[in-house]
């Protein structure tokens, strides 16, 4: 089965158990190319699951994770990330006492791989720091460089979890919940840069907000209790009987 | 950590940071020049395990203080050093360089095996493998009689040779050891300052951040296991030197839990903290001792109340009143 595009990633078949407890099961996604890819789901459905066995922090069971065309199941995160494939957290983790421009210059040595470097001084790489520099300007983030990272807001420091993850030039960028706890005026922040980010490369982006959800993706998958049970268009979701019954209730309201 | 207080301006930070050198240099030069001050042979022979002592405790603030991997082992790498030192200066030669190559391959054959095991885990179970090991160290060296001397362990090393020369206990074994304690501080400083030290700084703010950005975290932990061992391998070669000899008790979990002590009394994560901590406590070790038998209680007291009143320890607080002083100053 040749696939028509060249999928950034493929998930297939994918199945998570935590002792009896089914977390995820069979599920299969195919990214496209500069396409915003959701995942969907009442709370416990597994999308942080996925997440993590995708990016190498939890073993999957069975299944298969492909990347760029190669096999990359099992990978380490570290090499995962080496290979293009980057991911965002949903609790942030930024370095604290570090600044955002430390933060970013981090990651983006670590892509240099300088990483086992010892003869250099790290704050002057020149390199590491245009091209951080380059990331934070894109993000309209420089006047907050030189804040250290935990004397931002939070917003602002969801905000820099997304430049650590574009500095380390991802193929596939997976967004761990990038909008969680933030105001609606933050959230709409996040929504736009998440579609300017789909032109650089192609997203997964795992989220609560369904209406944002409905409004920037370009394709949509919905799990319920670890399996999907519809993916499809943001509007062919919406009208989806059996995703109204498990899931999008809320959007009766509007 | 200093630049948060007051942005400077360029040029200022400029010669703040030349201001720095300029006190490393009187520091060193003042360092080596110590004996020619008049100083008796017994304070000469203190500060020298002193300085013994700030080394260990460097190597272990990498582990500890920019790591994030606190050990209760850390007499492992010393007392290995001391050991594989000792019996070759016996038994084959007492050419300092030599023997130091020799220890030091001795010390990274085990470090290597060591570091790949507890470069997988962390936290208290770190802590406590780490202990272990130090622990089967000791036994092997209470029962591998014909090698370690057994219980009254080795015995009679001689003076380290020097190209040749004998390097005589007192003055000169105190230059020798301050020329390297210098020279393991500024390898130590680059290598902290480093691409290789940030990550390090990265994998003790998160573990899981740092492999998400790309990092090998069991790597650079068993790269880190690795160094911080041949450092503590370097204390332990010249203490053989300099007690003539040593015992299996050099791998007691009393002497980790000293050093740990010292570490975080001098101040995590700075490296002179934990040396100048080292000079510190081995002076107030020979005062309090002299006047009051139970110095592990004043030094408990002492280091609870370091703890309470300056976490950041000794160099916290010199750093705190070098800032404060050169900012009023400009």
């Amino acid at each position: 089965m040749e696939p028509l595009v060249e999928h950034p990633l493929l998930i297939r078949d994918l199945t998570k158990s935590f002792g009896g407890l089914r977390a995820v099961e069979g599920v299969n996604i195919e990214l496209c190319p500069h396409h915003v890819h959701s995942l969907i789901g009442p709370n416990g459905a597994g999308k942080t699951t996925v997440l993590n066995c995708v990016s190498g922090f939890l073993r999957p069971d069975t299944g298969q994770v492909v990347l760029g065309g190669s096999e990359v199941t099992r990978w380490p995160p570290h090499r995962l990330v080496a290979a293009g494939l980057v991911r965002t957290f949903q609790i942030t983790t930024i370095f604290a006492e570090l600044t955002v421009r430390e933060n970013v210059e981090l990651a983006v040595r670590s892509r240099l791989g300088r990483n086992l470097d010892v003869i250099h001084q790290a704050s002057r790489i020149r390199q590491a720091q245009d091209e951080a520099e380059e990331v934070l300007g894109w993000l309209g983030f420089l006047e907050k460089a030189s804040g250290r990272g935990d004397q931002l807001s939070h917003g602002d420091k969801r905000i820099v979890e997304v430049a650590i993850a574009l500095a380390l030039n991802p193929k596939v960028l997976l967004l761990d919940e990038p909008m969680a706890g933030m105001s609606r005026s933050e959230a709409e922040r996040i929504a736009v840069l998440v579609r300017r980010i789909a032109d650089k490369t192609s997203v997964v982006l795992v989220e609560h907000d369904t209406e944002t959800v409905l409004s920037i993706s370009d394709r949509i998958t919905v799990l319920v209790q670890g399996r999907v049970i519809a993916h499809g268009a943001p509007d062919e979701i919406s009208r989806d009987a059996a995703v109204r019954k498990a899931y999008l209730g809320a959007l009766d309201v509007e | 950590m200093v630049d948060e207080i007051a942005p400077a301006p360029k040029s200022a930070a400029l010669s703040r940071e030349t201001a720095s050198w300029l006190l490393f240099v009187l520091g060193a030069a003042a360092l080596l020049t110590f004996p020619l001050f008049g100083a008796g042979e017994f304070t000469i022979t203190l500060l020298t395990e002193g300085l013994i002592l700030g080394i260990w405790a460097m190597s272990l603030d990498l582990l500890v203080g920019f790591t994030g991997l606190v050990t209760f082992g850390h007499a492992a790498g010393f007392g290995l050093g001391a050991y594989a030192a000792g019996y070759f200066a016996q038994h084959v030669s007492s050419e300092f360089l030599l023997v130091l190559a020799v220890s030091e391959t001795v010390v990274a054959s085990v470090a290597l095996v060591a570091g790949f095991v507890v470069s997988r885990i962390s936290g208290v179970a770190f802590a406590i493998v780490t202990l272990a090991i130090s622990q089967v160290l000791l036994q092997i060296g209470v029962a591998w009689l014909s090698v370690t001397g057994g219980m009254d362990g080795l015995i009679g090393v001689p003076l380290p040779k020097l190209f040749g020369v004998t390097v005589e206990s007192g003055k000169s074994l105190y230059l020798m050891v301050a020329v390297i304690l210098v020279l393991v501080y500024l390898a130590l400083l680059r290598l902290t300052n480093s691409p290789f030290g940030r990550t390090l700084q990265a994998i003790r703010l998160s573990e899981q951040r740092a492999a998400a950005i790309g990092i090998n975290v069991h790597l650079h932990k068993w790269l880190v296991f690795v160094i911080s061992w041949l450092v503590a391998g370097i204390a332990g070669t010249l203490l053989v030197f300099m007690k003539a000899g040593t015992t299996p008790m050099v791998f007691n979990w009393y002497e980790s839990g000293y050093v740990l002590a010292v570490t975080i009394f001098g101040g995590l994560g700075t490296l002179l903290g934990p040396m100048i901590g080292a000079i510190v406590v081995t002076f107030l070790h020979d005062q309090v001792i002299s006047l009051f038998t139970a110095w592990q209680f004043v030094f408990g007291l002492a280091f609870v109340l370091a703890v309470i009143f300056f976490p950041t320890g000794l160099a916290g607080v010199a750093i705190r009143i070098w800032s404060r002083w050169w900012n009023t100053r400009s």
